[in-house]
């Protein structure tokens, strides 16, 4: 991990979106950072991945607008903007309480698997059966 | 619009004017001019500052941008002119610092010529001085001269005024004695004089000089009649004299017979004799005449003056 | 005893945050001349807060420089006259009004709305724990968040206290025609003979230096709340107070610096 710091990505509450950005802003903002991404370029590149996962319409929302699935989605997009993401999520239930399963977590997440190189999720024990045969 | 381009117009814009408005500034004040330098020299750097300005009829066309000194001690004034104004600086170009009384010092610049050649950036022109508050202490010393001597003299006579002892104060406390005394006597002249008596006596003269007066009044009157009347002195003796013309007339001939004689002595003797005679008559009756006019006039009395 | 404990610590706690607050300008300035501080999450964010900051106000900015402005020149043209010193009215016009009260102005505008609204934004992502967000991701703090709204502050002070000062001479031609009767060409000859190239330039750096604290000290004061949302209100005020005390520090200074 030490080793491949730079590549981790983090989904987790403990890792809150900039609330006075919009959505796209939050998620564009690591290309823009790190590869220095045009805005332009930016804004397109992340409309259409919330394009794939059926989220267009909350580009330019902000934060506290979002429901917790919507803003499990941005969290784990922003993730994956990271190169050759390592995502981390951190407690998925947590950040989505009523969830039942993890089924939309595995959705989401083959929906945009060409961004990242790796996921983990990591959990409590007693929170294993909500991952079925995972 | 978009953000972007609002914000850039703005930025755009605004830096625009803002350098618009410097770089006009900076043309107007020249920074942007060619300059030429021209070098003055004088012998002494006082009232010489940087940045003095240089003054064309009025006019500021330079400034003074250095000041040094030269191996002989003399001052070096490096004046830049602007382009645009260079062409009033001739060869022939008085170059004078003028220190007025009121306002800051300047150089002016004279060309009575503006024909001749302009002045090389390599000569180094002799600048003069022209100092209003040295010509005005030169003025005014004379005149601070004359008001001091009448400040002293003012104070002398104020010293004199104020002094108990002093002349007008003297005056003033005899003046008051004399108002004083004026005001307790009957005249004037009992208060020159001061004695009743002595008073008494002038008015006495002065009366009696009245009497005197109206005396040779009436003596002249008729001295007047007697010296110009009918039977005067004077007709008298216009008559006694016209007698004594008519015998000198007389004495002509008898001159003129002498003469006639002096050619014929001898037959003159005879003759000699009788004009004797009648020579001696002539004389006597001339004798009478003047006893007479002695008579005339001693016969007239004497007017007497009697005095006091 | 016990006083002088309490002064000589609130003196080395004051000289102290000073010379934290100077270290910190320090490093914010050598980030500003490099180059990899310059990317498109930093250039978005600085736009935006120029816009937010000077062209969304614009309009209301030109009518409060007119109208202040126009208050401003009227009153000193009127006292002026009143005492017989129309002479020294260009020496006022550019040696008081637009290189003085012009920034100050405008700095004070800027500082009521600007820096503190910055300097609650940063309490707030502090205590939200959007700065570990930025930490996590590896985007420095310095580079994203501050040095746009420190160079945001500075553009922005420059251009709106010229643009006031370009307002106020061009009120300046009326209110001289109106008092004085003066033509539009005496006025401007006027204005020449008084403008100093040397003054005006000290108050674009003035307004600079105005710029960049105002905007920095707010960012320090924000960036030290707590995760508690009470923090808030303390850093945010505890901002604006020295903001002002800083203000006031460099007009003695610029005024220290005509002097000599």
């Amino acid at each position: 991990m030490a080793k491949n710091y730079h590549r981790a990505a983090p989904v987790s509450l403990d890792v809150p979106l900039i609330s006075n950005q919009e959505i796209w802003m939050n998620i564009a903002l690591i290309k823009q950072y790190h590869e220095n991404m045009p805005r332009i370029q930016a804004e397109k590149f992340v409309l259409n991945a919330l394009q794939r996962l059926d989220l267009a319409h909350i580009a330019y929302k902000r934060n506290p607008a979002l429901t917790d699935e919507e803003r499990f989605v941005v969290l784990l997009l922003r993730a994956a903007m990271v190169k050759d993401a390592l995502i981390i999520i951190d407690r998925p239930f947590k950040i989505i309480p009523h969830l039942k399963n993890s089924n939309s977590i595995l959705q989401a997440l083959k929906k945009i698997d060409d961004f990242y190189t790796t996921c983990h999720i990591y959990d409590y024990k007693w929170m294993e059966e909500k991952y079925g045969a995972l | 619009m978009s953000r972007d381009l609002k914000v850039g117009l703005f930025i755009v814009g605004t830096t625009i004017i803002i350098l618009a408005a410097l770089l006009y500034l900076a043309n107007e004040k020249g920074l942007f001019a060619n300059t030429y330098v021209f070098t003055l020299s004088s012998k002494s750097g006082d009232g010489l500052t940087e940045g003095m300005p240089v003054v064309f009829s009025g006019f500021d066309i330079g400034k003074v941008s250095t000041l040094e000194l030269n191996d002989k001690g003399m001052v070096l004034i490096k004046i830049k002119i602007a382009q645009r104004h260079v062409k009033w600086i001739k060869a022939d170009s008085a170059f004078i610092l003028y220190r007025p009384l009121i306002g800051a010092a300047r150089i002016v610049v004279t060309t009575n010529n503006l024909n001749s050649p302009p002045l090389p950036e390599d000569k180094i022109v002799a600048m003069e001085t022209v100092n209003d508050i040295n010509d005005a202490i030169k003025k005014v010393q004379p005149l601070l001269e004359k008001i001091t001597q009448i400040a002293e003299n003012l104070e002398r006579l104020s010293n004199n005024l104020s002094d108990p002892k002093g002349d007008l104060n003297r005056i003033l406390s005899n003046a008051q004695i004399i108002t004083k005394t004026l005001s307790s006597k009957k005249s004037f002249l009992e208060m020159a004089v001061a004695d009743e008596e002595s008073v008494q006596s002038i008015y006495e003269a002065l009366k009696k000089v009245k009497d005197i007066v109206t005396k040779i009044d009436k003596m002249a009157d008729k001295m007047d009649k007697q010296l110009y009347g009918k039977e005067g002195t004077l007709p008298n003796i216009n008559q006694i004299l016209k007698d004594i013309a008519g015998k000198l007339q007389k004495l002509d001939k008898t001159v003129d017979n002498i003469n006639k004689i002096s050619t014929d002595t001898s037959d003159g003797m005879k003759d000699f004799r009788m004009l004797r005679s009648d020579i001696d008559d002539t004389v006597n009756a001339i004798d009478d005449v003047a006893k007479k006019l002695d008579d005339l006039i001693s016969s007239k009395k004497d007017p007497e003056f009697k005095l006091p | 005893m016990n006083v002088l404990e309490n002064i000589g610590r609130l003196g080395v706690k004051t000289v102290k945050s000073f010379l934290d607050t100077i270290s910190f300008a320090f490093k914010v300035i050598c980030r500003m001349f490099q180059y990899r501080s310059y990317n498109s999450a930093m250039r978005m964010v600085l736009i935006n807060q120029i816009y937010f900051t000077s062209v969304q106000i614009l309009p209301v900015f030109l009518i409060v420089s007119i109208v202040l402005g126009s208050l401003l020149i009227g009153i000193a043209f009127q006292l002026l006259k009143q005492l017989g010193l129309t002479d020294y009215f260009g020496n006022v016009l550019m040696g008081l009004i637009v290189t003085e009260l012009s920034p100050f102005f405008t700095v004070l505008f800027i500082t009521l709305r600007s820096a503190s609204a910055i300097n609650t934004e940063m309490a707030v992502m502090k205590v939200n724990g959007e700065m570990k967000t930025l930490e996590t991701f590896r985007i420095d703090v310095i580079n994203y968040l501050l040095l746009p709204r420190i160079i945001n502050g500075v553009i922005s002070l420059v251009l709106l206290s010229s643009l006031f000062s370009i307002v106020l001479m061009v009120s300046g031609i009326l209110f001289s025609w109106l008092i004085f009767g003066m033509s539009t060409d005496v006025y401007i000859n006027i204005l020449l003979n008084s403008a100093k190239f040397f003054d005006m330039v000290i108050a674009l750096i003035k307004c600079a230096v105005f710029g960049f604290f105002i905007t920095l000290i707010p960012i320090r004061f924000g960036l030290r709340a707590s995760r508690e949302f009470t923090s808030i209100p303390i850093a945010v005020s505890g901002g604006m107070v020295n903001v002002f005390t800083a203000i006031i520090i460099i007009e003695v200074l610029s005024f220290l610096i005509k002097l000599f």
